[in-house]
């Protein structure tokens, strides 16, 4: 494999697993939220969090520009932080994220729903404070099901093309991931062949992904 | 002690109560709805009162005029649900264990081993619970509460899901654990045979009120309590005292009042004073004193009441305690039975159940 092909793999794995780590906390949070309280505008906010499912991606790119672009809205606040998203991996990061977010909360949300809330009133009689509840039952009990939902996101975020390309754009070693890789090669004369080439490497990744978390869940589930 | 002082607006009615519960054993005895698993999950933590207090020994687990609410985890109190609530996730073992190993070691008032034994859960540790029958999954649920070191055991309907035989093999478990254990039960039923084998206080609740507290025997006759006893099939509970015992035939000898009656083998001493439980459908009534019967028991009496409750009759007959046998009308009518009537009351000795002795 040329080290060209391997920097973008590499840049596209990080990405996608930055993207998982990232949602996971408020993925869980909001998921459980959402599986057990009920609170004003709830119908609200489960709709404004899973825009993104809907949502032209290209559309959610460009909003993520006017909030936390270079000029956007929070890009001064972000700025003397020395943070800057737009046009960097991270922003690619956030892109993806926001994009697979709704697939993982929707999948943590469904699998905290299947979880008897009266099993943690039972720890909790037994001595485990609430925390400790939520984590070693209801968390653990909805684990395969988070698990299918890392799965989606990271699989999502390694597709993730037209958020990406608007917010973080394309530049090579830094931001040209996998699809926006594909999408240059095929744009240049002779490069079909090394789009090939990533689009095997691609699927392969997905495929491997697919097999491995679908082994875990099982050895959860048993 | 359990001191419950309490209030609680349960939108269908006003639960509120202020009773002590200073037995091994209190049950808590009324018909579906009313309010006996809100009280057990005020007591546990679950459910704040609305007002009132809570007081275990001298430990305030709750008190809105002191602002004190302890949460659940720091109560000590285990709590046995009606259907078990056992970890899908967790083997046997780690479901028993999961209160014990969260408890300082200084704490833990058992060790696994010894409930394990106690409650012969030794062949399913390393099983998944997930093919358990009912009975061993309400035993892992006891074990798992006994475990968790509790000031006291809260045990809502544990026998509710189970079939009749199951239910009399768990209960000798529960007479075990009263007995070795010195941990207050506050047990809830709609049975009262399931209730006289454990214990012979009892709180009455009915929408929320507490209907009379005390033994079982001495508020079984009070206004309010025999209808709803009656509603779940009447048991009859005669006070009585044991004068012989003769393994070998099978049965005991008792007095009841100024009456002999053989009751099954007791294995408490001569001179032990126990109650005995008798459903209305298993006494006949007969006008002659029988002969050539194989029922053992002739209590005779004088009939005091027959009400008529919508085709059968429940005649209550005076044997120096009071009966009631439920018979049908035209029993009533062939043998002219009236209220002075002197009849006999036959009982044969195994429909007689024993229960608690008195304290």
């Amino acid at each position: 494999m040329p080290a060209e092909v391997w920097d973008i793999v590499l840049l596209s794995l990080r990405v996608a697993i930055s993207c998982v780590l990232v949602s996971l906390l408020p993925g869980v949070v909001l998921g459980w939220l959402l599986a057990r309280y009920n609170f004003p505008f709830k119908t609200l906010v489960d709709a404004l969090l899973h825009l993104p499912l809907v949502l032209p991606p290209v559309v959610t790119g460009y909003l993520l520009l006017l909030l936390f672009g270079r000029r956007g809205f929070f890009g001064p606040a972000l700025d003397t932080f020395g943070i800057s998203l737009a046009f960097d991996w991270k922003g690619a990061v956030l892109a993806s994220a926001v994009v697979g977010f709704p697939l993982l909360l929707r999948a943590v949300r469904l699998s905290i729903e299947n979880v008897d809330p009266r099993l943690e009133t039972a720890a909790r009689s037994l001595g485990a404070t609430r925390l400790r509840a939520f984590l070693t039952i209801t968390l653990r009990l909805a684990l395969p099901g988070l698990l299918a939902g890392a799965l989606l996101t990271f699989a999502r975020s390694l597709g993730e093309f037209g958020a990406t390309i608007v917010f973080a754009g394309n530049i090579q070693g830094q931001t040209r991931t996998l699809p926006a890789a594909i999408y240059t090669y095929l744009n240049q004369p002779g490069g079909e062949d090394a789009a090939l080439g990533l689009v095997l490497v691609s699927a392969s990744i997905s495929l491997l992904a697919l097999v491995g978390s679908e082994f875990l869940s099982r050895r959860l589930r048993s | 002690m359990l001191r419950l002082q309490l209030k609680k607006d349960l939108t269908q009615f006003e639960l509120e109560l202020d009773v002590s519960c200073r037995y091994a054993v209190t049950a808590i005895y009324g018909p579906s709805g009313a309010g006996k698993t809100s009280l057990l999950n005020m007591v546990a933590g679950l459910l704040p009162p609305d007002s009132g207090e809570i007081a275990l020994d001298d430990q305030i687990l709750f008190s809105s005029a002191r602002g004190i609410n302890l949460a659940p985890e720091k109560r000590r109190i285990g709590y046995v649900f009606q259907d078990d609530l056992l970890f899908p996730h967790l083997d046997v073992e780690t479901n028993l264990r999961y209160g014990h190993d969260l408890l300082p070691a200084a704490q833990r008032r058992f060790a696994p081993d010894q409930i394990v034994d106690l409650l012969q859960l030794s062949p399913l540790l390393k099983r998944s619970i997930r093919h358990l029958s009912g009975g061993e999954r309400q035993r892992i649920a006891l074990g798992r509460a006994l475990l968790s070191s509790p000031q006291l055991l809260l045990m809502d309907e544990p026998l509710a899901s189970l079939d009749q035989g199951l239910k009399s093999r768990i209960i000798p478990y529960l007479r075990h654990i009263r007995r070795e254990f010195d941990i207050p039960i506050l047990y809830v039923s709609h049975s009262v045979a399931e209730i006289l084998e454990l214990t012979g206080q009892v709180i009455v609740l009915e929408k929320g009120q507490v209907l009379a507290h005390g033994d079982f025997f001495k508020i079984a006759s009070q206004p309010g309590v025999l209808p709803l006893i009656e509603e779940h099939g009447f048991e009859n509970v005669l006070p009585v005292e044991i004068i012989a015992s003769d393994p070998s035939a099978g049965f005991s000898r008792a007095r009841c009042g100024e009456q002999e009656i053989k009751i099954p083998f007791s294995t408490q001493p001569i001179g032990s004073q126990l109650f005995i439980g008798l459903r209305a459908d298993d006494i006949i009534l007969s006008r002659k004193e029988p002969e050539g019967l194989s029922i053992r028991n002739a209590l005779r009496g004088k009939i005091t009441e027959i009400i008529d409750v919508g085709g059968t009759h429940l005649v209550y007959v005076d044997v120096g305690r009071r009966l009631a046998s439920k018979i049908t009308r035209e029993a009533v009518e062939e043998l002219e039975l009236t209220v002075g009537s002197e009849v006999f009351c036959l009982i044969k000795t195994h429909s007689l159940r024993l229960g608690p002795q008195m304290t």
